[in-house]
């Protein structure tokens, strides 16, 4: 003991608790350590100070914005007045759409005659309306004003207008004669800035982003925030994220660096892990970043701060976490950053065209149980002035996808195969129902099935059977 | 026996095989705590197969090893080890401070004992000033200085150092054998591979040599190498031809102005003998060396022989 003694004190520091610390200190001490090392790896790739600038940038550009509303008001009156023509309670708005409306006529026509705005022709202004009704007496009977007030301005997509006050103005021959009319004054509904068409622009007014008549705000926003975080900008941050995290293992687990780490008192797996969760939190940190970003900018140019878009976040988390452990895994088989960049890659690719290949097999099976139905429509349909179409059957000859062999081979390959789209669905659900966006994409995303088993699981399986095998190769292997 | 009083390592036939290849074959050895002991051999001699194993890196085909009494290849032993690898890559994007705070933390070290051990190894090893500098700026003997501060940063009680002085200048050379007597003084083993043999004849007081697996000679330097019978002399003006004495014979020696006398190593005054003659003939002496065979001499000659281990 006297030597190890004479030791501790000849350095003139106090003796050392390592022997008696128990052990869950010092495995964070070791963990906090491990994260700072990757953090400094991951500044030390530039990269990073690249993919901040792109962010700052993508918020410079989008800052230079405008959205400015449209004139439309007599359009949604005119929708609210047609809608009414429909028995539209008991009607789930989540997946049925305008074109559903058709088996739910209740016998009556009901539109505007006149209708003047209080203010201006804007999303939060009020209007005086002249309501007409006519029913056929046998089919229907004379609305009370109260229904009136209930029923207008609800259309499937969501509350266009609220009622302030309803009165009568037919006589009582009028009424027996099937024709109503009423005066109404409605005040914007708490779905009508979302609904309402917006044009958008970039540069100041420089780059119409728009069709002339524009498109719903919160059409809009879906597009901008989508394009920005599980769209084209999530993915080439996570492309970078791939390229820079690849060299971890490699660079880790070469000779002369390796034994450094392996002498440690630690097990072999768990400097591993510790390095993948490490890898994990730093991306976090960016695509963090990124959704921030895409909720400040659609916060600032449309005054729209729905949170749903931050769902986005575990979305692209769980779906690096797979790529992750996908690179470690074959960056400690091969040693290799381009090989573990390369595979990594191509087995995104694989799912990618996999989840392609998969949707068309269910497209095609939806429209063979489908044929004949009217397709669904939606706000911006009808701000087209677009009449619902009917889903048609496929060319004589031709086999449905979904019952060819590729198909069927597809089918079998999904199944095991992660699901990480599964998740996005989940997330543009979120944002289609709290951005009032509707139509065909919104009937593609609700009828998408999703079980958390499927959507999830697999993808945490896959997950961690490449981590398992990165451990298993790692612990065994000789330095 | 004590663990403070068990051999620091113990190693008993020993094998290490890849495929047909026997990296080791059949070592065994024991060092006593508080040794420098110097492992020579050429490359692909075993020697880093045998640090590795005692480190617990890589698992032996065959036979024992323990480090301070402990099998080898417990996590609770590596707090008491010191590594300093052969060609080691620290990572580059560290600044020599923050890398040992990172080793040092996964040694188990606390903050505030990193904060008080690393300046003091930044100054013994000589890098203090350097601490804003990435070790991507290093040359080759910084980095060799920084990777002996990592093996020292949580005391160990054993030192593996896998060619230290490689690559090192002679005045860094000073200063890392300098810390190694020191780290034994205070009772630590140091177990060092090399192939510098002049730098371990200096350093170590126990050597062993290696070969193909098998380890050949194991013992004290003097041991290995035994003053010979023989004698080097300088003379002030050099005698002319060759000179021939009673009871011995001078021939000029390898060295330019010396002589090499070969002297009746029986005789106890066999060399007052050959003083009193050199005295007679008239000439001064300026230089008298006994010889001694050098591990050089012994290395070489195991080297080149096929002497296997016994």
């Amino acid at each position: 003991m006297n030597s190890h003694r004479t030791l501790l004190e000849s350095n003139g520091t106090a003796p050392s608790s390592v022997l008696s610390d128990p052990p869950h200190p010092r495995l964070f001490r070791a963990f906090g350590a491990m994260l700072l090392d990757a953090w400094r790896e991951f500044l030390d790739a530039k990269i990073l100070f690249l993919l901040l600038g792109l962010i700052g940038l993508l918020l410079a550009v989008a800052l230079t914005g405008r959205v400015e509303p449209l004139p439309s008001g007599k359009n949604y009156l005119d929708l609210s007045a047609r809608a009414m023509a429909a028995n539209l309670d008991g009607v789930d708005l989540a997946r049925e759409t305008v074109a559903d409306m058709a088996g739910r006529l209740n016998g009556s026509v009901v539109w505007i005659a006149k209708a003047e705005p209080l203010g201006a022709d804007l999303p939060d202004g009020a209007w005086s309306v002249e309501l007409k009704r006519s029913f056929v007496p046998v089919a229907a009977g004379p609305l009370p004003p109260e229904d009136v007030r209930r029923k207008f301005g609800r259309i499937a997509d969501g509350q266009l207008w609220n009622v302030r006050n309803v009165a009568e103005t037919s006589d009582t021959l009028g009424r027996n004669l099937g024709m109503q009319s009423f005066q109404l004054t409605v005040d914007p509904g708490p779905d009508l800035r979302l609904l309402w068409p917006h044009q958008f622009s970039l540069f100041g007014d420089a780059f119409d982003l728009t069709p002339p008549r524009g498109a719903p705000l919160g059409l809009e926003v879906l597009i901008l925030q989508k394009l920005l975080t599980t769209g084209l900008g999530g993915s080439l941050l996570l492309l970078m994220a791939v390229v820079v995290t690849a060299a971890f293992v490699p660079n880790m687990i070469r000779k002369g660096t390796l034994e450094l780490l392996l002498v440690r008192p630690l097990p072999r797996w768990l400097l591993l892990v510790m390095k993948y969760v490490g890898g994990l939190l730093f991306v976090a940190v960016l695509l963090g970043l990124l959704v921030a970003a895409a909720w400040l900018i659609s916060g600032i140019l449309a005054n729209i701060w729905s949170p749903g878009i931050l769902l986005a976040l575990p979305s692209l988390m769980l779906f690096f976490a797979l790529l992750l452990a996908v690179s470690m895994c074959v960056g400690v088989i091969t040693r290799s950053a381009v090989a573990a960049m390369l595979v990594t890659v191509t087995y995104w690719a694989v799912l990618f065209i996999a989840g392609q290949m998969h949707n068309q097999v269910v497209e095609s099976r939806f429209r063979e149980e489908n044929v004949g139905k009217l397709r669904p429509t939606s706000v911006v349909d009808s701000l087209r002035g677009a009449k619902p179409r009917r889903e048609e059957p496929l060319k004589a000859g031709r086999v449905p996808f979904h019952r060819t062999l590729v198909g069927r081979v597809t089918e079998w390959v999904y199944a095991v195969l992660p699901h990480t789209e599964d998740v996005d669905t989940l997330v543009d659900r979120q944002l289609m129902r709290d951005l009032a966006v509707s139509g065909p994409f919104r009937a593609l995303v609700e009828r998408a099935e999703f079980s958390w088993s499927r959507g999830v699981g697999l993808t945490l399986l896959h997950t961690l059977g490449f981590l398992l095998l990165a451990c298993m190769v790692f612990s065994r292997r000789d330095p | 026996m004590s663990r403070l009083q068990a051999l620091a390592v113990s190693v008993n036939r020993l094998e290490k095989r890849y495929g047909d290849l026997a990296a080791l074959a059949g070592v065994s050895l024991e060092v006593e705590p508080g040794t420098l002991f110097g492992l020579l051999g050429q490359n692909g001699a075993g020697k880093t197969t045998l640090i590795k194993i005692l480190l617990g890196l890589v698992a032996p085909t065959a036979g024992e090893a323990s480090l301070l009494g402990e099998p080898v290849g417990r996590l609770a032993g590596r707090r008491e080890v010191g590594y300093l690898p052969e060609d080691h890559k620290l990572p580059e994007y560290h600044t020599a401070p923050s890398l040992l705070h990172f080793y040092g933390a996964l040694q188990g070290l606390t903050r505030r004992e990193r904060l008080a051990r690393i300046p003091f190894l930044l100054e013994l090893l000589g890098l203090k000033g350097r601490e804003k500098l990435r070790i991507r700026g290093y040359s080759k003997g910084m980095k060799q200085r920084l990777g002996l501060a990592q093996s020292l940063l949580h005391r160990p009680r054993v030192l593996f150092l896998d060619e230290p002085t490689d690559g090192i200048d002679p005045v860094g050379r000073k200063q890392i054998r300098d810390v190694l007597l020191e780290q034994q003084r205070t009772g630590v083993t140091v177990f060092i591979n090399s192939h510098l043999l002049g730098e371990v004849e200096q350093l170590c007081d126990r050597v062993a040599i290696m070969r193909r697996g098998h380890l050949l000679v194991s013992g004290t330097v003097a041991e290995l190498t035994p003053t010979k019978p023989t004698w080097l002399v300088g003379f002030e003006t050099p005698p002319a031809g060759g000179l021939r004495w009673e009871g011995c014979q001078l021939e000029a020696a390898e060295r330019p102005g010396l002589w090499r006398v070969h002297l009746d190593a029986s005789a106890p005054d066999s060399l007052d003998r050959f003083l009193a003659q050199v005295h007679r003939a008239g000439l001064r002496l300026r230089h008298l060396e006994a010889e001694r065979a050098t591990l050089e001499d012994l290395y070489l000659t195991l080297a080149t022989s096929d002497r296997q281990a016994p």
